[in-house]
């Protein structure tokens, strides 16, 4: 068991270094010792076996660790509001990334809608509490199911398209969206959708900084811990579903329907559930966001986002779960240490992405054989 | 069709079976009949209407005119997963495995249509689920078991790690999860060495052994094949039945004899 929290304690102390990792010299030695540990990883196989069997022979503990791990984190970024607010946004798309892998990497349903659904999400928040004045919260459990319903927007082309023609559909579908949001009335226009009001649960407004524990922690800190709780129920139904019956049939229409309809599979309820399901996690997200930040407008759920989400599974793993959080927590984060670049540092995306696909196309966590355990 | 004492019930017809692809006839009336536990051989040149056949029984090809029925039950504009679940279990000529999933996972889906637990189960109440699986990892354990006990042991090795023949293998126990009535098998022969093709008609036979019931129609161009397995044989020209009966008969057939060697005499 010991090896299993020397390992997250490594990797904790990395990512908290990483994230706070200010002058040149400090940054280098992090990034030095983030390249030392993917290299021991890399080519020590030997060492990845046990660390592997260490996992797999003491689960409770690991998650354990994780969770203990990641509620500890907002402590160690208390000085930094602003890197607290990326860990969120890492947490975010978890949950998003969940969504779009239970349907691009399980069930092979290429949605690059992915901001789109967000956006439902978001947008939907944002009129149920500006303009009929529901509570926030009450709005955010309601987003995630108009991403769900307005999906069954796209019920036709999901079952009658595939591959390369699905994605092109999809991608329509994103600027069908922005059109709409710039240019209807009601959703605001270009402007979108300000003062949405922040969350308040038990009468603590998410405004206000916590104090825990007597540890003065920034406002967003309260989003972070909601969004763990997100990203984690998230994680773990996402777990369940993909090795599960559902998991099992989505893998085999996405490898083949011919063979999966003639082993009784239902090719349509099959890629239905998926799409909504996915849809009503990457609307959660999207919710979130809109209550986290309190204004939406069309920009902040363009095609880029979309793509970004894409890279997210990508990176992680198609159809691995594991591999979207790994993904989302890399990819989230890492542009925001190249902020010195500018706009140039959405390049890394496209080199990431093209990098990964060359040389390790089964993602940084590929996924592995089911065992139903 | 009232069923004789002694004989066995009829299990599957097709009568005047049609199936057109625009103006091309690719099956032309045709009546088949396979009777319950019988093993029947097709055969037929190349682009004959064969696998044409296997693809409108298995619902993936509407038929244009005729009738299917199984036990009685039309299928006939039934879609493929629904005809899958009556009971019509198929392999393929070209292997349709997923080939990066588990020996496992390639079997349980031939049990998807038999699950009783559902979403909630997956998510909520694991217990049922995980119990449910179990039974059928054993299930899966024991169809794969009939053919080779290696299999077994890599249940949880990709199928993309396996020889040929154990793949054909692992796409028959797919089939037999289905628990079916009628099985159809696509040329499982195809890309096999001499020797493999010895260890299919074992196998063939392991199922005939396993599942006296089953009615089971093989598609196969190895004459050796047909031979050994199937008690009557059917053979196709052009989308239509030329001849039926046993093989002995069949392949004295002149008709049979014209489509795979051409006239007698054609040439002067």
């Amino acid at each position: 068991m010991s090896p299993v929290l020397l390992a997250e304690a490594v990797l904790f102390t990395l990512v908290v270094a990483a994230l706070l990792a200010e002058r040149p010299a400090s940054l280098a030695a992090t990034g030095l010792a983030g390249a030392a540990t993917a290299a021991a990883l890399g080519f020590l196989p030997g060492l990845r076996a046990a660390l592997t069997r260490a996992f797999a022979a003491h689960r409770v503990p690991a998650l354990i660790g994780g969770a203990v791990g990641a509620l500890l984190l907002p402590f160690f970024l208390r000085g930094s509001p602003y890197w607290t607010f990326v860990a969120t946004m890492a947490l975010m798309y978890v949950t998003i990334g969940q969504g779009l892998n239970l349907q691009i990497g399980t069930a092979g349903v290429v949605n690059l809608a992915g901001a789109a659904f967000a956006g439902l999400g978001g947008y939907t928040v944002g009129l149920l509490t500006t303009a009929a004045g529901w509570p926030s919260w009450l709005a955010l459990l309601v987003g995630p199911w108009a991403a769900l319903a307005l999906g069954a927007l796209l019920f036709v082309p999901i079952l009658k398209t595939r591959g390369h023609y699905l994605a092109l559909v999809t991608i329509a579908f994103v600027f069908i969206f922005n059109t709409l949001m710039n240019n209807l009335e009601f959703t605001g226009g270009p402007q979108g959708i300000k003062n949405i009001p922040t969350l308040r649960i038990l009468g603590h407004a998410f405004t206000t900084p916590p104090a825990i524990f007597g540890v003065r922690l920034p406002a967003h800190a309260n989003f972070y811990f909601l969004a763990l709780l997100m990203a984690g129920l998230a994680t773990w139904i996402a777990r369940r579903l993909h090795d599960s019956w559902l998991g099992l049939a989505l893998n085999t229409l996405r490898d083949d329907e011919i063979a999966a309809r003639c082993c009784g599979i239902s090719v349509t309820r099959g890629k239905l559930v998926a799409f909504s399901v996915g849809n009503f996690l990457i609307g959660l997200g999207g919710s979130f966001y809109a209550v986290m930040v309190g204004f939406v407008s069309p920009p902040d759920f363009d095609f880029g986002y979309s793509l970004v989400m894409l890279s997210v599974i990508i990176i992680g793993g198609v159809d691995s779960v594991a591999g979207v959080v790994l993904g989302a927590c890399l990819l989230v984060p890492l542009p925001e240490r190249f902020r010195f670049l500018h706009e140039y540092r959405l390049l890394l995306y496209g080199v990431v992405i093209v990098l990964t696909l060359l040389y390790r196309p089964q993602g940084l966590w590929p996924v592995a054989v089911r065992r139903y355990r | 069709m009232t069923p004789t004492p002694g004989e066995p019930p009829v299990r599957l017809v097709t009568q005047g079976l049609t199936v057109r692809f625009g103006g091309l006839e690719a099956l032309g009336g045709v009546d088949v009949t396979v009777a319950a536990g019988e093993t029947v051989g097709v055969i037929g040149p190349n682009g004959s209407g064969k696998t044409t056949l296997f693809n409108a029984i298995s619902g993936l090809y509407q038929p244009a005119a005729g009738e299917i029925r199984l036990e009685g039950r039309p299928l006939a504009g039934l879609e493929p997963h629904l005809i899958a679940r009556l009971g019509v279990a198929r392999t393929f000529q070209a292997s349709r495995l997923c080939l990066g999933l588990s020996v496992f996972d390639n079997v349980l889906i031939g049990m998807h249509a038999r699950r009783r637990t559902g979403l909630v189960d997956a998510v909520l109440r694991r217990h049922r689920l995980r119990g449910e699986v179990r039974a059928c990892l054993a299930e899966a354990a024991r169809l794969l078991a009939l053919f080779s006990s290696g299999l077994v042991d890599r249940g949880f090795d990709r199928v993309a790690q396996l020889p040929q023949i154990d793949r054909r293998r692992v796409e028959i126990c797919r089939a037999l999860a289905l628990q079916p009535r009628l099985l159809l098998l696509d040329e499982p022969s195809a890309g096999m060495n001499p020797e493999e093709t010895a260890e299919l008609m074992k196998d063939l036979q392991v199922v005939r052994e396993a599942a006296p019931d089953l009615s089971l129609v093989i598609i196969e161009h190895d004459m050796f094949v047909i031979e050994g397995v199937s008690q009557r044989v059917v053979a196709f020209n052009y989308g239509r039945k030329i001849a039926e009966g046993t093989f002995r008969e069949v392949s004295a057939h002149p008709g049979v004899r014209e489509a795979y060697l051409g006239k007698e005499g054609g040439r002067g």
